[in-house]
C-alpha cells in the first residue's frame, strides 16, 4: 500500500503541520441568525519525524483530538497545510487521501464504540487490508500474525467485540490500525478509557510495537504521566493553540509556560513527603469556550504569572476578571518562542517571574 | 462474558453450519419467535401444498349442495355456489402469503436503501427525501390503492404495488432515524479512518447495524399487508373472484353471516392467525437480533 511513495529525505519530517486551523462554524439557526463559531484548532504548527513519539496534552476542549483528526483529514482544515511524507494532504482529493490513510492510521479512545459490534474480530482486522486491496490469499495469515503481535490469541478471531474486555478491545483497535503497517499512528487517548493496570500493558505494547516497526506516534492524552512515559517530545495545547513544546525531559524538568507549570504541579507525587512540601500552583477558573476566545494571550484569565508580574508593578496593568494583569497579556497574543529552537513557549514573561509564587492563594480556596 | 470461560470452543473453530445451528437454537429459545416461526412455517406449508391437501377443487361449484353445514364431507361446509369452504381457505393462503412476502421484499429493499442514503448523506438529499416521505405518509394508503387499482385494473400485482408503495416510506423513515443514531458512533469514524469510501461504510457498517429495527417494522408490516389485501379483496378491488382469497371469502360470506357464520369466521380466523404469526415473529426478532441480547435478556428467563 505504501510502496509507491517516495521515501522522505532523511532530514525531512514525516509529518508536518503548518499553521493549521479548524473553525467549526455554527451555521445559521432557524431564524437565520449566525451561530457562534468554535475555534477548535487555531494556527497550530508541529513536526514529527519517523519513529518518533510526540505527546499532545491538554484539557478537554483544548482541540487536541480535533488536531489528531485533522492529520487524517477526518476533519477538513479551515486553513493551513498538512504534509505527510512529502505529500500535501490538504491539497489532495478525497480518494487520494483515503489511499494515504493506509500509511496514517488512528487508534480511538473508546474501545467499546470504535469496533463494529456486528463484525468478528478477524473480519475487523482484515477489513483495512481488504479496503486497500491486499491479496485475499495473504489476509488470514496476516490477521493471525497481527493478532499475535498485539497479544491476542489468533484462535479468537471468530469472536465478536462484546466478548472481549476493554483492554483486549483496545488491542483489537491497535491490531486494526497496524494491519496496513502504517508509518504514522495517531493515538487519540488510547488508554484513557482503561483501568490503570491495563493502561500499563497497552502502553508497553505500543512501545514494543514502535521498537519493532519504527512507526511514528502522535500520542494524544490528557494524562501527563502517561505522556511522559511514552513521548520523545511533548506539545501542550490550550484553547486550540500549542502553548509550549519541547523535548520531554526539558518540558517536564524545566517547564516555561505558566499553564504547563500549573498542570505539572497538579500531578500527584508518589512520595507523600515530597507531596507535602511542594506548593500547588493555582489555575484560576476553567478553560474558556472556543466560541469566546479571550483577547491577547488566551491563557490570561487563568494565569498566575500574569498576576505575579502585575503585582510586582513594573509594567502597565489592566483589570481583568477578578485580578490585575499586565496590559500586554490582555492585548497581545504571545508568539511561540524560546531559548532554544527545540523548547518553545508562548508567554510574554519568562519563568524568572515566578519567584513569589508562594504568596498566591491556592486555587482550591477560592470559591 | 469473559474471553476464557468457554475454552471448549477454542479447540474446535466453529464451522459455518455449526454456527448457524447454534444461532437458530439460540433464537428459537424465545417463545414468541418460536411460536411465530412455527405458525408461519405451517402457513407456508399449507400455501405450498394447498392444491394437494385441499379436499375439493376450490373453484368447482355444485349447485345441488349449496350452503351445506359443517360435515365430515365438507369440514367447513359449502358456500352459496356449493364450493368447499375449507378448500377455498387453503388456497387463499397462497394469495395472502404472496402479498405479505412480496410487500415485505419490495418495501424493505426500497425503504432501506432510500432511508439509509437519506440519513447517511444528510444535507439537501435528506431534506428532499424527508419531504417526499412525509407526503406519502400523509396520503391515505387505501385511497392510493383505489387510485392504482382504477388505473391498472384490479389484480394481485396492483394490490402488491399499492401496499408496497404505502409501506416503503414507513420503512424509509424508520431506517433514516436509525441511521442517524448510527452515524455518530465511533466505529463509523474508525471505518473512515482506515480509508473506506463512504459507500462502503454505508454498505458494510451502517446498513447491517441499522437493519434489525427495520426488519421488525417490515415483519409487522407483513401482517398489515395481509389485512390490506383482505380489505381490498373484500371490497372487490383486489384479487378477482373466483380465485379465492381470505378477503373475498369473507365478502362472499358477508350476506350469510346470520345463517352460515362459519364461512366468514373461518377466513377471518386465518387472517388473525397469520397476523399474529407475523407480529410474534417481529417481536421475537426485535428481541433476538442483537448480538448482545444473550447478555441482556438473559437465558435464565426462558
Amino acid at each position: 500500500m505504501t510502496g509507491n511513495e517516495q521515501p522522505p529525505a532523511p532530514d525531512e519530517p514525516l509529518l508536518s503541520v503548518a499553521n493549521v486551523s479548524k473553525i467549526f462554524s455554527g451555521g445559521r439557526s432557524l431564524l437565520g441568525r449566525q451561530r457562534s463559531a468554535v475555534r477548535a484548532v487555531d494556527g497550530v504548527s508541529l513536526e514529527l519525524r519517523a519513529g518518533e513519539t510526540l505527546g499532545l496534552v491538554g484539557e478537554t476542549g483544548s482541540g487536541k483530538s480535533t488536531l489528531g483528526r485533522l492529520v487524517l483529514r477526518l476533519v477538513e482544515p479551515t486553513s493551513g497545510r498538512i504534509t505527510f511524507a512529502g505529500e500535501d494532504l490538504t491539497a489532495k482529493s478525497m480518494a487520494e487521501v483515503r489511499r494515504l490513510r493506509g500509511s496514517i492510521q488512528m487508534v480511538f479512545q473508546d474501545p467499546y464504540g470504535s469496533l463494529d459490534p456486528r463484525m468478528s474480530v478477524g473480519a475487523l482486522i482484515a477489513e483495512p487490508m481488504i479496503v486497500h486491496g491486499a491479496p485475499r490469499a495473504d489476509i488470514p495469515r496476516r490477521v493471525s500474525e497481527i493478532m499475535g503481535l498485539v497479544g491476542l490469541d489468533a484462535r479468537l478471531a471468530h469472536r465478536y467485540p462484546h466478548q472481549f474486555s476493554g483492554g483486549q478491545r483496545q488491542r483489537i483497535g491497535i491490531a486494526r490500525a497496524m494491519a496496513l503497517s502504517p508509518k504514522l499512528l495517531v493515538l487519540d487517548e488510547p488508554v484513557s478509557a482503561l483501568d490503570v493496570s491495563i493502561q500499563a500493558q497497552i502502553l508497553n505494547l505500543l512501545r514494543d510495537i514502535q521498537q519493532r516497526t519504527g512507526m511514528a506516534y502522535l500520542f494524544i492524552a490528557h494524562d501527563l504521566a502517561v505522556v511522559r512515559h511514552v513521548s520523545n517530545r511533548v506539545a501542550v495545547m490550550y484553547l486550540g493553540r500549542i502553548v509550549e513544546t519541547g523535548p520531554r525531559d526539558k518540558l517536564y524538568g524545566a517547564p516555561r509556560h505558566p499553564y504547563t507549570i500549573s498542570l505539572l504541579s497538579a500531578v500527584p507525587l508518589a512520595s507523600p513527603a515530597l507531596e507535602r512540601t511542594r506548593s500547588r500552583i493555582p489555575v484560576y477558573g476553567e478553560i474558556s469556550s472556543g466560541t469566546a476566545v479571550p483577547s491577547g494571550c488566551r491563557f490570561h484569565p487563568r494565569c498566575f504569572r500574569a498576576r505575579l508580574v502585575a503585582g510586582a508593578g513594573k509594567v502597565p496593568t489592566v483589570a481583568s476578571g477578578d485580578g490585575i494583569i499586565p496590559a500586554v497579556c490582555a492585548q497581545q497574543d504571545p508568539k511561540l518562542e524560546g531559548p532554544t529552537s527545540e523548547h518553545l513557549s508562548a508567554c510574554h514573561f519568562g519563568p524568572e517571574h515566578d519567584g513569589r509564587i508562594a504568596t498566591l492563594q491556592p486555587a482550591g480556596e477560592r470559591a | 462474558m469473559s474471553a476464557d470461560d468457554r475454552a471448549s470452543d477454542l479447540a474446535v473453530p466453529p464451522t459455518p453450519w455449526r454456527q448457524l445451528a447454534e444461532t437458530l437454537r439460540d433464537h428459537l429459545r424465545h417463545p414468541g419467535l418460536a411460536i411465530g416461526t412455527g405458525l408461519l412455517a405451517l402457513l407456508l406449508l399449507v400455501a405450498l401444498f394447498a392444491p394437494w391437501i385441499a379436499p375439493y377443487p376450490p373453484l368447482k361449484t355444485n349447485m345441488s349442495n349449496t350452503l351445506a353445514p359443517m360435515s365430515s364431507a365438507h369440514w367447513l361446509g359449502t358456500d352459496q355456489f356449493g364450493r368447499d369452504v375449507l378448500s377455498r381457505i387453503l388456497l387463499g393462503t397462497q394469495v395472502s402469503l404472496q402479498v405479505a412476502f412480496a410487500v415485505v421484499a419490495l418495501s424493505l429493499t426500497a425503504g432501506t436503501l432510500i432511508g439509509a442514503i437519506a440519513g447517511f448523506a444528510g444535507g439537501w438529499i435528506e431534506r428532499i427525501t424527508l419531504v417526499i416521505i412525509d407526503i406519502l405518509l400523509a396520503f391515505p394508503g387505501f385511497l392510493f390503492a383505489l387510485a392504482l387499482v382504477a388505473a391498472r385494473g384490479s389484480s394481485l400485482e396492483s394490490v402488491i404495488i399499492a401496499v408496497a408503495i404505502a409501506f416503503t416510506p414507513r420503512v424509509a423513515a424508520v431506517m433514516r432515524s436509525v441511521v442517524l443514531t448510527i452515524k455518530p458512533r465511533p466505529f463509523i469514524e474508525s471505518s473512515r479512518a482506515i480509508g473506506m469510501s463512504e459507500w462502503r461504510v454505508l454498505w458494510r457498517h451502517v446498513i447491517p447495524n441499522a437493519l434489525p429495527p427495520v426488519i421488525v417494522v417490515a415483519t409487522v408490516s407483513a401482517a398489515t399487508a395481509i389485512l390490506a389485501e383482505a380489505g381490498l379483496s373484500f371490497l372487490g378491488l383486489g384479487v378477482q373472484p373466483p380465485t379465492p382469497t381470505w378477503g373475498n371469502i369473507i365478502a362472499d360470506g358477508n350476506s350469510l353471516i346470520t345463517t352460515n357464520p362459519w364461512i366468514s369466521l373461518s377466513a377471518g380466523f386465518c387472517i388473525a392467525i397469520a397476523v399474529i404469526a407475523f407480529n410474534l415473529l417481529g417481536d421475537g426478532l426485535r428481541d433476538t437480533l442483537d448480538p448482545q441480547m444473550k447478555r441482556q435478556t438473559g437465558r435464565g428467563l426462558l
